[in-house]
């Protein structure tokens, strides 16, 4: 058997739910995302001032680091290096300091060129039902026999 | 019969899913959850797709996949079931500014009929505008259950249809596969086709339904 902890390809089957997720994207957060990033502050994502003159309410998460934890949520539940594809579709600002739900569900199973194919739907919402980031991923799994 | 009458595929800008997912999508809600869902409409935005053909799909399938829009307007999205090309060269399907009165009145002139989407959404619902002393004189229907909606918004397109007392469908407002069918429109004779679909909704003897409710 292989040396993982993550789920087997023959474990998954379309209509499978993971998640949801929840976790909080706070001020300070963003702030050490965007020194790693290389991002110069203050900026719309640290400074409710620059925010509100770009037409935000407050500052809000940068895209690249929604789709980082989106990425992260699925390899913590996949592995390390199961995730192949990630097109996500930014459809509201996401705020800081609320509650972020990331969801992923099961629409495909298949076998393409030797692998082992997951495609997922996958959702960043908010607690009020806001759907803030949507979008599909790409993951593969590897089988129990191998 | 169980119709989506409001889904998105990869048509839509903003979508990222194929009509092949949805009808797959559709064997997990009927084998794996037991609902009942017949069919969809995909309502693509700003645009109607006359060049497509999913009948092939649709038989493989068992599924009714029908075609209409959510056309943008200066008071909120609107959905057009029954488009016609006619109804097409008379107006801009694209032009997001367009006057809805004008679209309904357009649309029914052409045999198609014209409902305003998600009319409770914060901000850009026809909720907002009616608070706003804008009138729609003859219409009489909207979409009172949408999957999309934020927490207070399908309440608002209910108390909107208690207060006008207007008719109410539902829809998914689906842009991912796995949201089709989330919200549906129950109706109790047969819709085979777009034609018939407007023939049903214009009976208005039709209920928004959850997908939880549909089995």
């Amino acid at each position: 058997m292989p040396d993982q902890n993550g789920p087997f390809f023959e474990d998954i089957d379309m209509g499978d739910e993971i998640g949801p997720i929840e976790l909080v994207a706070t001020d300070e957060n963003v702030s050490t995302f965007c020194e790693l990033w290389g991002n110069p502050m203050p900026n719309r994502f640290t400074s409710q001032e620059i925010a509100e003159k770009s037409g935000l309410p407050g500052p809000i998460v940068p895209g690249v680091m929604s789709m980082a934890i989106m990425s992260q949520a699925l390899t913590d539940w996949a592995g390390p290096e199961s995730l192949k594809d990630l097109d996500l579709v930014f459809r509201q600002p996401i705020p800081h300091n609320k509650p972020l739900l990331i969801s992923a569900t099961v629409t495909d199973t298949r076998e393409e060129d030797g692998e082992n194919i997951i495609e997922c739907d996958v959702l960043m919402m908010g607690e009020a039902g806001e759907r803030y980031v949507g979008g599909i991923a790409i993951i593969t799994l590897p089988s129990s026999g191998e | 019969m169980y119709l989506d009458l409001h889904s998105h595929s990869v048509s839509s800008d903003d979508s990222r899913a194929t009509v092949e997912q949805y009808v797959k999508w559709v064997q997990v809600l009927r084998n794996k959850r037991g609902c009942t869902i017949d069919g969809f409409v995909l309502t693509e935005h700003r645009k109607f797709d006359f060049d497509k053909d999913y009948s092939q799909l649709a038989a493989e399938y068992d599924v009714l996949i029908m075609k209409g829009s959510e056309l943008d307007t200066r008071y909120g999205h609107v959905l057009v079931y029954g488009v016609t090309e006619a109804l097409a060269k008379d107006i801009d399907l694209g032009d997001v500014k367009m006057d809805a009165r004008e679209l309904m009145k357009a649309a029914r002139h052409h045999g198609a009929i014209a409902v305003p989407a998600h009319p409770g959404r914060f901000g850009i619902g026809l909720v907002d505008y009616m608070e706003q002393g804008e009138t729609f004189p003859g219409l009489n229907m909207v979409e009172r259950l949408n999957g999309g909606s934020r927490a207070g918004e399908n309440e608002r397109a209910d108390t909107l249809c208690q207060e006008q007392n207007y008719l109410g469908t539902g829809g998914s407002d689906a842009h991912l596969a796995s949201h089709l069918g989330a919200c549906l429109t129950s109706f109790p004779t047969d819709v085979r086709d777009e034609r018939q679909l407007v023939e049903a909704l214009l009976a208005g003897d039709f209920t928004p339904v959850w997908l939880k409710d549909a089995k």
